[in-house]
């Protein structure tokens, strides 16, 4: 979504009067009736899976949080860059090296996990871990399918034990902000429509060597290196851009909307990148709310001009929060196209900057400009990276004071039932009911 | 001439000061913790009270913060606190007790006497000379002349022994 300076400026000014005196929701408060100290120095956490997202996890742990005992992947070059994060983040003490996850949590005293491994093998550790007796914050989306993803939330309501799953934004103050200045408040009025928006350019395809010239990584259940490599990209194992993308989204209007969807509508398809892919690399999808509502998400792979964004159209004003980091208010009478906003010299045309043309990890930024995302990189990254470590912070808080956290398996499961839900309506270019979750006692 | 209320009155007033000994001494052993908000809290040294000392004293108090006493220090303040609380809330070697409490917070006082009078970064009030230490100290000298384990506590019993 691109605005002219003067709809930035005055989007800006509306959001930030319209949030004045909004306590940021700490997420860490909590009315804990203890009183005193806890007792207990950083909790004692094993990292299982360090690639890209992993290692933005590890650079957002904090050393008065967590100790990171042990580190767990079945690629050691991704350890070793692990490490470098450590290092940097200062961490002085060296995590212990796995290649199995399940050997890790056997031999270390751990107290939780942090999961960022693809996608199919979230369920199976997950649970393990749950059944461990250890707390796990699981990166997004919850699960491959829908019995994966009850099984966790089932687990973790037999054994007691937090399970987060990890969207960022729901840590990231400007959505806080947004939720209870805005949302709650009811100053959009009546929202009928959402737009999610995440348009890249380029191919989400990886090149990569192996960390040896005999890998191999068939035990693990890829049969080639480009499958571990480009797992994003194969049905087995990922359900492409609407888990990596579109679910970070319809979290977010379903957090809005205070509801879950209950039917998608769904086109897409493999339309540029035809390399051998499984995946659509565009995907248009409708998902229905109750009460007339639509969020209409899109992700393309052939143009960056919107980037990524969330608009929430009201009666009153509409909404729209951009990158993650930049967010605009209008009101209805002011907003962007009506005459009253529209600048004098009319057509504004903005350079879209020598930013990044496609993110190589999804949700990030900083890993498409070629940088660590743990190495810093601008300021506008800088405040998402804070999200991260709000989230990892935030787990640690709950193991230790018991604090309440903001993504838990009841809220994530319903954006992982749509967007699996979605993944067959695409494929069948249809509107498929959306089932709710499994009513737990 | 005193009330009928005065003895109670002092033993409430020794029972307070020792739990908030009691209490301090706990609390700098209770870490490294966390915060019931879920916020880590380090393990606690004398070294940043000591360092920001100011007054007369000032230049023996940061010098202390650097030596290899300090480490000591960390131990030491926090076992007497306790010592001293249980001494107060008990009864029990009460005009010992109270000797001590007078003497940490003498020391207390002195290395952070308020004659700014103006509000200080982390301090609730302002004070000119006079803050809560110099009266907790007062409230302790009180309690030292007048004898408190005599009327309540375990000082008592100490006593009966004694004499049998």
């Amino acid at each position: 979504m691109h605005l002219t300076p003067e709809e930035q400026a005055t989007g800006r000014r509306n959001f930030l009067r319209a949030i004045a005196g909004v306590p940021v929701v700490a997420g860490l408060g909590a009315a804990a009736l203890a009183r005193g100290p806890i007792t207990g120095g950083p909790v004692r956490v094993g990292y299982i899976g360090v690639g890209g997202e992993g290692r933005v996890l590890l650079g957002g742990t904090d050393p008065a949080y967590a100790r990171v005992v042990a580190m767990a992947d079945i690629n050691p070059a991704q350890l070793a860059l692990a490490d470098a994060v450590l290092e940097k983040g200062g961490h002085t003490t060296k995590a212990v090296h796995y290649a199995e996850w399940r050997e890790m949590i056997q031999k270390e005293s751990l107290e939780g996990v942090v999961i960022a491994t693809p996608l199919w093998s979230h369920a199976d550790i997950v649970v393990g871990c749950l059944e461990a007796g250890l707390h796990v914050l699981c990166e997004k989306m919850m699960a491959w399918d829908v019995a994966g993803a009850e099984r966790m939330r089932a687990t973790a309501r037999r054994t007691r034990k937090i399970l987060e799953i990890g969207y960022q934004r729901n840590y990231n103050a400007v959505y806080q902000a947004a939720w209870e200045g805005i949302v709650k408040a009811g100053v959009l009025g009546d929202v009928f429509l959402a737009r999610l928006a995440w348009h890249r350019n380029g191919n989400w395809r990886r090149h990569g060597e192996p960390p040896a010239a005999n890998y191999d990584p068939s035990a693990w259940g890829y049969p080639t290196w480009e499958h571990l490599l480009n797992w994003r990209l194969y049905k087995k194992y990922s359900r492409g851009l609407l888990a990596e993308l579109a679910s970070h989204q319809v979290n977010i209007s379903n957090w809005f909307f205070g509801a879950e969807p209950e039917a998608v509508i769904g086109t897409g398809g493999i339309y540029r990148f035809k390399d051998g892919r499984e995946v659509d690399d565009h995907i248009y999808a409708t998902f229905e709310y109750p009460g007339g509502r639509s969020a209409v998400f899109s992700t393309v792979e052939s143009n960056a001009f919107e980037r990524n964004y969330e608009i929430f159209y009201g009666t009153k004003a509409t909404l729209l929060l951009q990158g993650e980091s930049e967010a605009y208010l209008f009101d209805e009478a002011t907003a962007p196209g009506t005459p009253a906003a529209v600048a004098p010299t009319g057509v504004t045309v903005q350079p879209k900057g020598a930013g990044p043309a496609l993110t190589a990890s999804e949700s990030r930024a900083a890993d498409a400009a070629g940088r660590a995302a743990t190495s810093g990189g601008a300021t506008v990254n800088a405040d998402r990276l804070a999200a991260y470590k709000a989230e990892v912070s935030g787990f640690c808080s709950a193991v230790r004071a018991g604090t309440p956290l903001l993504c838990g398996p009841d809220r994530a499961i319903g954006s992982a039932i749509a967007c699996i839900t979605a993944v067959e309506a695409v494929a069948q270019k249809a509107r498929l009911p959306i089932p709710p979750p499994v009513a737990q006692s | 001439m005193a009330s009928r209320w005065q003895g109670p009155a002092l033993v409430v007033l020794r029972t307070l000061v020792g739990w908030h000994f009691l209490y301090e001494g706990y609390y700098k052993l209770a870490l490294p913790g966390w915060s019931p908000a879920g916020a880590p809290l380090p393990a606690w040294s004398a070294a940043g009270y000591l360092r920001a000392a100011t007054g007369p004293f000032a230049a023996g108090f940061h010098a202390l913060a650097g030596s290899a006493a300090a480490q000591w220090i960390d131990v030491a303040i926090p076992i007497a606190l306790i010592a001293i609380g249980l001494s107060l809330i008990l009864g029990l070697f009460t005009t010992r007790g109270c000797q001590g409490a007078a003497l940490l917070l003498a020391l207390f006082y002195v290395a952070a006497i308020p004659f700014d009078g103006v509000p200080q970064a982390g301090v609730e009030g302002t004070y000119l000379i006079v803050n809560k230490t110099l009266i907790e100290l007062a409230a302790v000298v009180v309690l030292l002349t007048s004898r408190t384990g005599t009327i309540a506590g375990l000082d008592l019993l100490r006593q009966r022994n004694v004499k049998a």
